[in-house]
Protein backbone atom coordinates (compact mmCIF):
# COMPACT_ATOMS: atom_id res chain seq x y z
CA UNK A 1 0.00 0.00 0.00
CA UNK A 2 1.49 3.31 -1.01
CA UNK A 3 -0.55 6.69 0.35
CA UNK A 4 -1.44 8.65 -2.31
CA UNK A 5 0.75 10.55 -4.07
CA UNK A 6 -0.53 14.42 -4.92
CA UNK A 7 0.21 15.12 -9.36
CA UNK A 8 1.26 18.90 -7.99
CA UNK A 9 2.47 19.72 -4.79
CA UNK A 10 4.17 23.36 -5.00
CA UNK A 11 4.93 26.78 -3.11
CA UNK A 12 6.94 29.32 -4.98
CA UNK A 13 7.67 32.80 -3.80
CA UNK A 14 10.06 35.22 -5.62
CA UNK A 15 10.80 38.66 -7.27
CA UNK A 16 11.04 39.57 -10.40
CA UNK A 17 12.62 43.08 -11.77
CA UNK A 18 13.97 45.61 -8.81
CA UNK A 19 12.77 48.95 -7.27
CA UNK A 20 10.00 50.49 -8.59
CA UNK A 21 9.08 47.87 -11.11
CA UNK A 22 9.70 44.99 -8.67
CA UNK A 23 7.02 42.16 -9.09
CA UNK A 24 6.63 39.52 -6.08
CA UNK A 25 5.12 35.97 -7.40
CA UNK A 26 3.37 33.80 -4.03
CA UNK A 27 1.47 30.69 -5.40
CA UNK A 28 0.53 27.42 -4.21
CA UNK A 29 -0.86 25.02 -6.27
CA UNK A 30 -2.11 21.62 -5.78
CA UNK A 31 -3.66 18.99 -7.93
CA UNK A 32 -4.07 15.41 -7.39
CA UNK A 33 -4.57 14.17 -11.06
CA UNK A 34 -5.89 15.97 -14.22
CA UNK A 35 -5.55 19.75 -15.23
CA UNK A 36 -4.99 22.71 -13.08
CA UNK A 37 -6.34 25.82 -14.19
CA UNK A 38 -4.53 28.87 -13.25
CA UNK A 39 -7.22 31.65 -13.70
CA UNK A 40 -7.10 35.46 -13.63
CA UNK A 41 -6.74 38.69 -16.07
CA UNK A 42 -3.34 39.09 -17.54
CA UNK A 43 -0.36 40.86 -15.54
CA UNK A 44 -0.85 38.67 -12.52
CA UNK A 45 1.89 36.45 -12.18
CA UNK A 46 0.05 32.96 -14.13
CA UNK A 47 3.00 33.03 -16.89
CA UNK A 48 5.61 33.45 -14.04
CA UNK A 49 4.59 30.74 -11.90
CA UNK A 50 4.55 28.51 -14.78
CA UNK A 51 8.82 29.68 -15.73
CA UNK A 52 9.10 28.90 -11.60
CA UNK A 53 7.78 25.84 -12.68
CA UNK A 54 9.37 24.53 -14.96
CA UNK A 55 12.66 26.49 -13.16
CA UNK A 56 13.37 28.92 -15.91
CA UNK A 57 13.02 31.94 -13.27
CA UNK A 58 14.80 31.89 -9.96
CA UNK A 59 12.46 31.10 -7.17
CA UNK A 60 13.56 32.35 -3.63
CA UNK A 61 11.49 29.93 -1.23
CA UNK A 62 9.62 27.00 -1.60
CA UNK A 63 9.10 23.56 -3.16
CA UNK A 64 7.75 21.78 -6.38
CA UNK A 65 7.34 18.35 -5.97
CA UNK A 66 5.32 16.52 -9.59
CA UNK A 67 3.80 13.12 -8.60
CA UNK A 68 6.10 13.10 -5.36
CA UNK A 69 9.66 13.63 -7.03
CA UNK A 70 11.29 17.06 -5.38
CA UNK A 71 12.27 19.05 -8.17
CA UNK A 72 12.78 22.08 -6.08
CA UNK A 73 12.82 22.47 -2.26
CA UNK A 74 14.89 25.64 -1.23
CA UNK A 75 14.49 24.29 2.42
CA UNK A 76 16.77 21.39 1.35
CA UNK A 77 19.03 22.94 -0.95
CA UNK A 78 17.76 21.23 -4.25
CA UNK A 79 17.13 22.22 -7.72
CA UNK A 80 16.54 20.20 -10.29
CA UNK A 81 18.16 22.23 -13.51
CA UNK A 82 15.52 23.05 -16.44
CA UNK A 83 17.09 20.49 -18.62
CA UNK A 84 16.82 17.78 -16.34
CA UNK A 85 13.43 18.21 -14.68
CA UNK A 86 11.39 16.80 -18.37
CA UNK A 87 8.90 19.78 -18.23
CA UNK A 88 6.75 19.86 -21.09
CA UNK A 89 6.25 23.44 -22.03
CA UNK A 90 4.10 25.39 -24.96
CA UNK A 91 4.63 29.18 -24.46
CA UNK A 92 2.08 31.47 -25.51
CA UNK A 93 4.18 32.61 -28.96
CA UNK A 94 4.30 28.96 -29.17
CA UNK A 95 8.06 29.33 -30.08
CA UNK A 96 8.47 27.29 -32.89
CA UNK A 97 11.89 26.88 -33.94
CA UNK A 98 11.59 29.17 -37.18
CA UNK A 99 14.92 27.24 -38.76
CA UNK A 100 13.47 23.41 -38.74
CA UNK A 101 10.58 21.58 -40.13
CA UNK A 102 7.85 20.39 -38.33
CA UNK A 103 9.14 17.09 -37.74
CA UNK A 104 12.25 18.34 -36.70
CA UNK A 105 10.43 20.27 -34.49
CA UNK A 106 8.35 17.86 -32.79
CA UNK A 107 11.81 15.33 -32.48
CA UNK A 108 14.04 18.32 -31.09
CA UNK A 109 13.56 16.91 -27.53
CA UNK A 110 14.10 13.58 -27.81
CA UNK A 111 17.54 12.37 -26.90
CA UNK A 112 20.40 12.40 -29.80
CA UNK A 113 22.09 9.25 -29.90
CA UNK A 114 24.66 8.35 -32.97
CA UNK A 115 24.03 5.66 -34.78
CA UNK A 116 21.19 4.43 -37.54
CA UNK A 117 19.36 2.44 -34.77
CA UNK A 118 18.90 5.79 -32.62
CA UNK A 119 18.30 8.03 -35.74
CA UNK A 120 15.62 5.33 -36.89
CA UNK A 121 14.36 5.10 -33.61
CA UNK A 122 13.82 8.87 -33.32
CA UNK A 123 11.90 9.16 -36.78
CA UNK A 124 9.33 7.04 -35.69
CA UNK A 125 9.01 8.14 -32.03
CA UNK A 126 8.57 11.60 -33.85
CA UNK A 127 6.16 10.34 -36.59
CA UNK A 128 3.64 9.21 -33.96
CA UNK A 129 3.47 12.56 -32.46
CA UNK A 130 2.89 13.72 -35.57
CA UNK A 131 -0.14 11.26 -36.52
CA UNK A 132 -1.27 11.51 -32.72
CA UNK A 133 -1.78 15.26 -33.26
CA UNK A 134 -2.89 15.21 -36.54
CA UNK A 135 -0.03 17.20 -38.54
CA UNK A 136 1.47 13.92 -40.36
CA UNK A 137 0.99 15.68 -43.41
CA UNK A 138 2.92 18.99 -41.96
CA UNK A 139 5.79 17.37 -41.46
CA UNK A 140 8.24 18.35 -43.89
CA UNK A 141 6.68 22.18 -43.47
CA UNK A 142 8.28 25.18 -42.01
CA UNK A 143 6.41 26.82 -38.78
CA UNK A 144 6.16 30.03 -40.84
CA UNK A 145 3.97 28.65 -43.66
CA UNK A 146 1.46 26.94 -40.61
CA UNK A 147 -1.83 28.13 -38.83
CA UNK A 148 -2.28 29.03 -35.64
CA UNK A 149 -3.82 25.70 -34.44
CA UNK A 150 -1.42 23.67 -36.41
CA UNK A 151 1.44 25.75 -34.51
CA UNK A 152 -0.50 25.21 -31.21
CA UNK A 153 -0.32 21.01 -32.34
CA UNK A 154 3.21 21.35 -33.54
CA UNK A 155 4.04 22.87 -30.64
CA UNK A 156 2.02 20.18 -28.28
CA UNK A 157 3.69 17.23 -29.93
CA UNK A 158 7.21 19.12 -29.53
CA UNK A 159 6.71 19.62 -25.97
CA UNK A 160 4.79 15.65 -24.98
CA UNK A 161 7.50 14.17 -26.99
CA UNK A 162 9.81 13.88 -24.31
CA UNK A 163 7.61 12.44 -22.30
CA UNK A 164 7.12 14.96 -19.81
CA UNK A 165 6.03 14.60 -15.69
CA UNK A 166 4.36 17.89 -16.41
CA UNK A 167 2.79 19.69 -19.06
CA UNK A 168 3.04 23.56 -19.06
CA UNK A 169 0.15 25.25 -21.26
CA UNK A 170 -0.08 29.26 -21.72
CA UNK A 171 -3.19 30.32 -23.38
CA UNK A 172 -2.90 27.43 -25.81
CA UNK A 173 -6.22 28.66 -27.53
CA UNK A 174 -5.59 32.37 -27.66
CA UNK A 175 -4.01 33.09 -31.22
CA UNK A 176 -6.85 30.19 -32.46
CA UNK A 177 -10.04 31.33 -34.07
CA UNK A 178 -12.86 30.17 -32.06
CA UNK A 179 -13.74 26.67 -34.31
CA UNK A 180 -9.77 25.69 -34.33
CA UNK A 181 -9.70 26.57 -30.32
CA UNK A 182 -12.91 24.10 -30.23
CA UNK A 183 -11.18 21.10 -32.08
CA UNK A 184 -7.88 21.41 -30.15
CA UNK A 185 -9.16 21.60 -27.01
CA UNK A 186 -10.72 18.23 -27.37
CA UNK A 187 -6.84 17.13 -28.96
CA UNK A 188 -5.14 18.70 -25.50
CA UNK A 189 -7.91 16.93 -23.17
CA UNK A 190 -7.70 13.65 -24.96
CA UNK A 191 -4.15 13.37 -25.35
CA UNK A 192 -3.31 14.82 -21.84
CA UNK A 193 -6.23 11.77 -20.51
CA UNK A 194 -4.78 9.57 -22.84
CA UNK A 195 -0.82 9.91 -21.34
CA UNK A 196 -1.70 10.82 -17.88
CA UNK A 197 0.39 13.64 -17.91
CA UNK A 198 -0.40 16.30 -14.88
CA UNK A 199 -0.71 19.53 -16.84
CA UNK A 200 -1.06 23.29 -15.67
CA UNK A 201 -3.00 25.71 -18.02
CA UNK A 202 -2.82 29.84 -17.95
CA UNK A 203 -6.13 30.84 -19.00
CA UNK A 204 -8.55 33.60 -18.51
CA UNK A 205 -11.18 32.18 -20.80
CA UNK A 206 -14.08 30.83 -18.07
CA UNK A 207 -15.30 28.26 -20.96
CA UNK A 208 -11.65 26.84 -21.41
CA UNK A 209 -11.09 26.94 -17.60
CA UNK A 210 -14.52 24.55 -17.16
CA UNK A 211 -13.74 22.20 -20.40
CA UNK A 212 -10.61 21.54 -19.64
CA UNK A 213 -9.70 21.86 -15.92
CA UNK A 214 -9.96 19.66 -12.75
CA UNK A 215 -9.36 21.98 -10.40
CA UNK A 216 -8.66 26.06 -10.74
CA UNK A 217 -6.65 28.85 -9.00
CA UNK A 218 -7.56 32.08 -8.76
CA UNK A 219 -4.62 34.89 -9.37
CA UNK A 220 -5.00 37.88 -8.10
CA UNK A 221 -1.72 40.79 -8.07
CA UNK A 222 0.61 37.84 -7.82
CA UNK A 223 -0.89 35.74 -5.62
CA UNK A 224 -3.13 32.57 -5.41
CA UNK A 225 -6.33 33.62 -3.92
CA UNK A 226 -8.29 30.57 -3.58
CA UNK A 227 -8.64 27.14 -5.00
CA UNK A 228 -11.36 24.57 -5.78
CA UNK A 229 -14.02 22.97 -8.40
CA UNK A 230 -13.70 24.70 -11.48
CA UNK A 231 -17.54 24.95 -11.94
CA UNK A 232 -18.13 26.08 -8.63
CA UNK A 233 -15.45 28.83 -8.30
CA UNK A 234 -16.91 29.87 -12.13
CA UNK A 235 -20.50 30.62 -10.99
CA UNK A 236 -21.07 27.05 -13.65
CA UNK A 237 -22.71 24.34 -11.39
CA UNK B 1 55.20 40.03 -64.67
CA UNK B 2 52.01 38.69 -64.14
CA UNK B 3 53.29 36.82 -60.34
CA UNK B 4 54.25 40.73 -59.70
CA UNK B 5 50.40 40.99 -60.50
CA UNK B 6 49.10 38.51 -59.30
CA UNK B 7 50.44 39.04 -55.42
CA UNK B 8 48.58 42.06 -53.91
CA UNK B 9 45.66 39.68 -54.36
CA UNK B 10 46.22 36.68 -53.08
CA UNK B 11 47.61 38.49 -50.08
CA UNK B 12 44.70 40.30 -49.47
CA UNK B 13 42.62 37.07 -49.82
CA UNK B 14 44.95 35.85 -47.30
CA UNK B 15 44.79 38.20 -44.86
CA UNK B 16 41.44 38.80 -44.62
CA UNK B 17 40.81 35.48 -44.24
CA UNK B 18 43.12 34.95 -41.41
CA UNK B 19 41.51 38.44 -39.93
CA UNK B 20 38.34 37.02 -40.32
CA UNK B 21 39.33 33.14 -38.84
CA UNK B 22 40.75 34.75 -36.00
CA UNK B 23 37.96 37.53 -35.44
CA UNK B 24 35.11 35.33 -36.27
CA UNK B 25 35.14 33.34 -32.82
CA UNK B 26 35.74 35.74 -30.56
CA UNK B 27 32.79 38.32 -31.92
CA UNK B 28 30.48 35.90 -32.41
CA UNK B 29 31.13 35.32 -28.92
CA UNK B 30 31.26 39.07 -27.94
CA UNK B 31 27.95 39.50 -29.75
CA UNK B 32 26.01 36.52 -27.60
CA UNK B 33 27.71 38.14 -24.54
CA UNK B 34 26.21 41.40 -24.81
CA UNK B 35 22.77 40.47 -26.69
CA UNK B 36 21.98 37.71 -23.58
CA UNK B 37 24.35 38.35 -20.58
CA UNK B 38 23.29 41.26 -17.83
CA UNK B 39 26.41 42.20 -16.61
CA UNK B 40 27.60 45.89 -14.97
CA UNK B 41 30.10 47.01 -17.47
CA UNK B 42 28.14 45.73 -20.55
CA UNK B 43 27.72 49.25 -22.05
CA UNK B 44 31.20 50.42 -21.11
CA UNK B 45 31.96 47.05 -23.51
CA UNK B 46 29.13 48.44 -25.94
CA UNK B 47 31.34 51.44 -26.53
CA UNK B 48 34.59 50.29 -26.43
CA UNK B 49 33.68 47.42 -29.52
CA UNK B 50 32.73 50.24 -31.45
CA UNK B 51 35.89 52.78 -31.07
CA UNK B 52 38.35 51.31 -33.53
CA UNK B 53 35.38 51.41 -36.18
CA UNK B 54 35.55 55.61 -35.22
CA UNK B 55 39.10 56.29 -34.59
CA UNK B 56 40.86 56.74 -37.57
CA UNK B 57 42.66 54.19 -38.94
CA UNK B 58 46.35 55.71 -38.51
CA UNK B 59 45.71 56.35 -34.92
CA UNK B 60 44.65 52.62 -35.36
CA UNK B 61 47.99 52.10 -36.40
CA UNK B 62 50.29 54.25 -34.15
CA UNK B 63 48.00 52.09 -31.24
CA UNK B 64 48.75 48.90 -32.92
CA UNK B 65 52.74 49.88 -33.08
CA UNK B 66 52.31 51.11 -29.25
CA UNK B 67 51.33 47.47 -28.54
CA UNK B 68 53.32 45.01 -30.64
CA UNK B 69 55.94 47.03 -31.71
CA UNK B 70 59.17 46.11 -30.31
CA UNK B 71 58.75 48.47 -27.35
CA UNK B 72 55.26 47.68 -26.99
CA UNK B 73 53.87 45.33 -24.21
CA UNK B 74 52.69 42.56 -26.25
CA UNK B 75 55.68 43.35 -29.03
CA UNK B 76 57.90 43.37 -26.57
CA UNK B 77 57.20 40.21 -25.24
CA UNK B 78 57.17 38.76 -28.64
CA UNK B 79 60.78 39.71 -29.64
CA UNK B 80 62.60 38.90 -26.22
CA UNK B 81 60.74 35.57 -25.71
CA UNK B 82 60.57 34.47 -29.25
CA UNK B 83 62.16 36.37 -31.09
CA UNK B 84 59.87 37.52 -33.29
CA UNK B 85 58.80 41.11 -34.84
CA UNK B 86 55.62 41.72 -36.29
CA UNK B 87 56.21 45.42 -37.57
CA UNK B 88 56.01 45.34 -41.16
CA UNK B 89 55.32 41.84 -41.58
CA UNK B 90 52.42 39.99 -43.08
CA UNK B 91 51.22 38.76 -39.93
CA UNK B 92 50.74 42.99 -38.81
CA UNK B 93 48.63 43.48 -42.20
CA UNK B 94 46.45 40.68 -40.83
CA UNK B 95 46.23 42.14 -37.24
CA UNK B 96 45.14 45.46 -38.65
CA UNK B 97 42.71 43.84 -40.96
CA UNK B 98 41.16 41.89 -37.76
CA UNK B 99 41.02 45.26 -35.61
CA UNK B 100 38.99 46.56 -38.33
CA UNK B 101 36.63 44.03 -38.94
CA UNK B 102 35.96 43.58 -35.30
CA UNK B 103 33.12 45.92 -34.69
CA UNK B 104 31.39 45.70 -37.56
CA UNK B 105 31.37 41.98 -37.25
CA UNK B 106 29.95 42.47 -33.40
CA UNK B 107 27.57 45.15 -34.57
CA UNK B 108 25.77 43.17 -36.95
CA UNK B 109 25.77 39.98 -35.47
CA UNK B 110 24.36 41.65 -31.34
CA UNK B 111 21.26 42.65 -33.10
CA UNK B 112 20.70 39.79 -35.05
CA UNK B 113 20.94 37.66 -31.59
CA UNK B 114 18.85 40.24 -29.94
CA UNK B 115 16.00 39.34 -32.36
CA UNK B 116 15.95 36.02 -31.53
CA UNK B 117 12.68 35.83 -28.99
CA UNK B 118 13.55 34.27 -25.61
CA UNK B 119 10.96 31.58 -25.29
CA UNK B 120 12.96 29.43 -28.08
CA UNK B 121 15.59 29.30 -25.60
CA UNK B 122 13.90 28.62 -22.99
CA UNK B 123 11.63 25.92 -24.54
CA UNK B 124 15.15 24.42 -25.75
CA UNK B 125 16.35 24.23 -21.79
CA UNK B 126 12.76 22.60 -20.92
CA UNK B 127 13.75 20.10 -23.93
CA UNK B 128 16.92 19.06 -22.31
CA UNK B 129 19.67 21.39 -23.80
CA UNK B 130 22.21 23.19 -21.60
CA UNK B 131 23.22 26.27 -21.69
CA UNK B 132 26.20 26.09 -24.19
CA UNK B 133 23.73 23.53 -26.34
CA UNK B 134 20.73 26.12 -26.53
CA UNK B 135 23.36 28.95 -27.64
CA UNK B 136 24.82 26.39 -30.68
CA UNK B 137 21.50 25.04 -31.88
CA UNK B 138 19.30 27.67 -31.14
CA UNK B 139 20.22 31.11 -30.24
CA UNK B 140 22.76 30.84 -33.53
CA UNK B 141 20.71 29.09 -35.79
CA UNK B 142 17.88 31.39 -35.60
CA UNK B 143 20.14 34.12 -36.18
CA UNK B 144 22.15 32.58 -38.41
CA UNK B 145 21.42 35.33 -41.60
CA UNK B 146 22.20 38.03 -39.13
CA UNK B 147 25.79 35.75 -38.45
CA UNK B 148 26.32 35.28 -42.21
CA UNK B 149 25.91 39.35 -42.49
CA UNK B 150 28.40 40.47 -40.33
CA UNK B 151 31.17 37.37 -41.56
CA UNK B 152 30.62 39.14 -44.88
CA UNK B 153 30.95 42.63 -43.58
CA UNK B 154 33.34 42.05 -42.04
CA UNK B 155 35.41 40.18 -44.83
CA UNK B 156 34.82 43.36 -46.96
CA UNK B 157 36.43 45.35 -44.11
CA UNK B 158 39.09 43.45 -43.40
CA UNK B 159 40.18 43.12 -47.13
CA UNK B 160 39.71 46.89 -47.59
CA UNK B 161 42.10 48.23 -45.06
CA UNK B 162 44.20 50.61 -45.91
CA UNK B 163 45.36 53.34 -42.80
CA UNK B 164 46.45 51.19 -40.17
CA UNK B 165 48.07 48.34 -42.11
CA UNK B 166 50.13 51.11 -44.12
CA UNK B 167 51.58 52.43 -40.55
CA UNK B 168 51.54 48.88 -38.58
CA UNK B 169 52.48 46.39 -41.74
CA UNK B 170 54.11 48.75 -43.93
CA UNK B 171 53.74 48.71 -48.04
CA UNK B 172 56.64 46.19 -49.20
CA UNK B 173 56.25 45.12 -52.88
CA UNK B 174 56.42 41.07 -52.77
CA UNK B 175 55.60 41.23 -48.33
CA UNK B 176 52.77 43.51 -47.52
CA UNK B 177 51.53 45.48 -50.52
CA UNK B 178 47.85 44.28 -50.19
CA UNK B 179 45.06 45.67 -52.68
CA UNK B 180 44.45 49.09 -51.37
CA UNK B 181 48.07 49.91 -50.88
CA UNK B 182 49.21 48.64 -54.44
CA UNK B 183 46.24 51.02 -55.59
CA UNK B 184 47.99 53.98 -54.11
CA UNK B 185 51.20 52.95 -55.20
CA UNK B 186 50.35 52.79 -58.66
CA UNK B 187 48.70 55.85 -58.73
CA UNK B 188 51.39 57.67 -57.11
CA UNK B 189 53.60 56.12 -59.45
CA UNK B 190 51.51 56.95 -62.53
CA UNK B 191 50.99 53.33 -63.22
CA UNK B 192 47.02 54.31 -63.59
CA UNK B 193 46.10 50.40 -65.48
CA UNK B 194 47.25 48.47 -62.83
CA UNK B 195 45.80 50.59 -60.21
CA UNK B 196 42.38 50.57 -62.10
CA UNK B 197 42.81 46.59 -61.88
CA UNK B 198 42.64 46.45 -58.35
CA UNK B 199 39.91 49.32 -58.28
CA UNK B 200 38.04 46.68 -60.34
CA UNK B 201 38.53 43.84 -58.28
CA UNK B 202 37.61 45.78 -54.97
CA UNK B 203 34.81 47.42 -56.27
CA UNK B 204 33.26 44.05 -57.98
CA UNK B 205 33.82 42.28 -54.40
CA UNK B 206 32.05 44.99 -52.45
CA UNK B 207 28.91 45.25 -54.52
CA UNK B 208 28.87 41.29 -54.09
CA UNK B 209 29.45 42.03 -50.35
CA UNK B 210 26.40 44.34 -50.12
CA UNK B 211 24.43 42.37 -51.99
CA UNK B 212 25.10 39.43 -50.12
CA UNK B 213 24.22 41.26 -46.49
CA UNK B 214 21.71 42.75 -47.76
CA UNK B 215 19.71 39.58 -48.78
CA UNK B 216 20.73 38.00 -45.57
CA UNK B 217 20.19 41.62 -43.30
CA UNK B 218 17.98 42.30 -40.20
CA UNK B 219 14.49 41.52 -42.42
CA UNK B 220 15.02 37.59 -42.33
CA UNK B 221 15.40 37.80 -39.16
CA UNK B 222 11.50 36.45 -38.85
CA UNK B 223 12.13 33.61 -40.81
Amino acid sequence: MTAHVPAIDARVAFTVGAGARAFHVEATLSLDSGVLVLFGPSGVGKTLTLLALAGLTPVTAGHVHVDGVALLDTARGRSIPVHERRIGYVPQSQALFPFLDVAANVGFGLPRVLGRGARHARASRTHEWLVELGIAHLASAYPESLSGGERQRVALARALAVEPRLLLLDEPFASIDEDGAAALRDVVREVIRRHHVPAVLVTHDVDEAIALGDRLVRFARGKTAEAGDPRAMLGRA
Amino acid sequence: MMGDAVFPVLLSLRVAVLALAIVAPAGVALALTQARARYRLRRLVDVLILLPLVLPPSVIGFFLILVFGRRGAIGGLLDSVLGVRLVFTPAAAVIASAVVAFPILVKTVQPAIEAVPVELELVARTLGLSSIAVLLRVTLPAAWRGVLAGLVLGFARAIGEFGATLMFAGNIPGRTNTMPLEIFTAYQTGDDSRAALYVAILTGLSVGVVLVANSSGPRAMSR
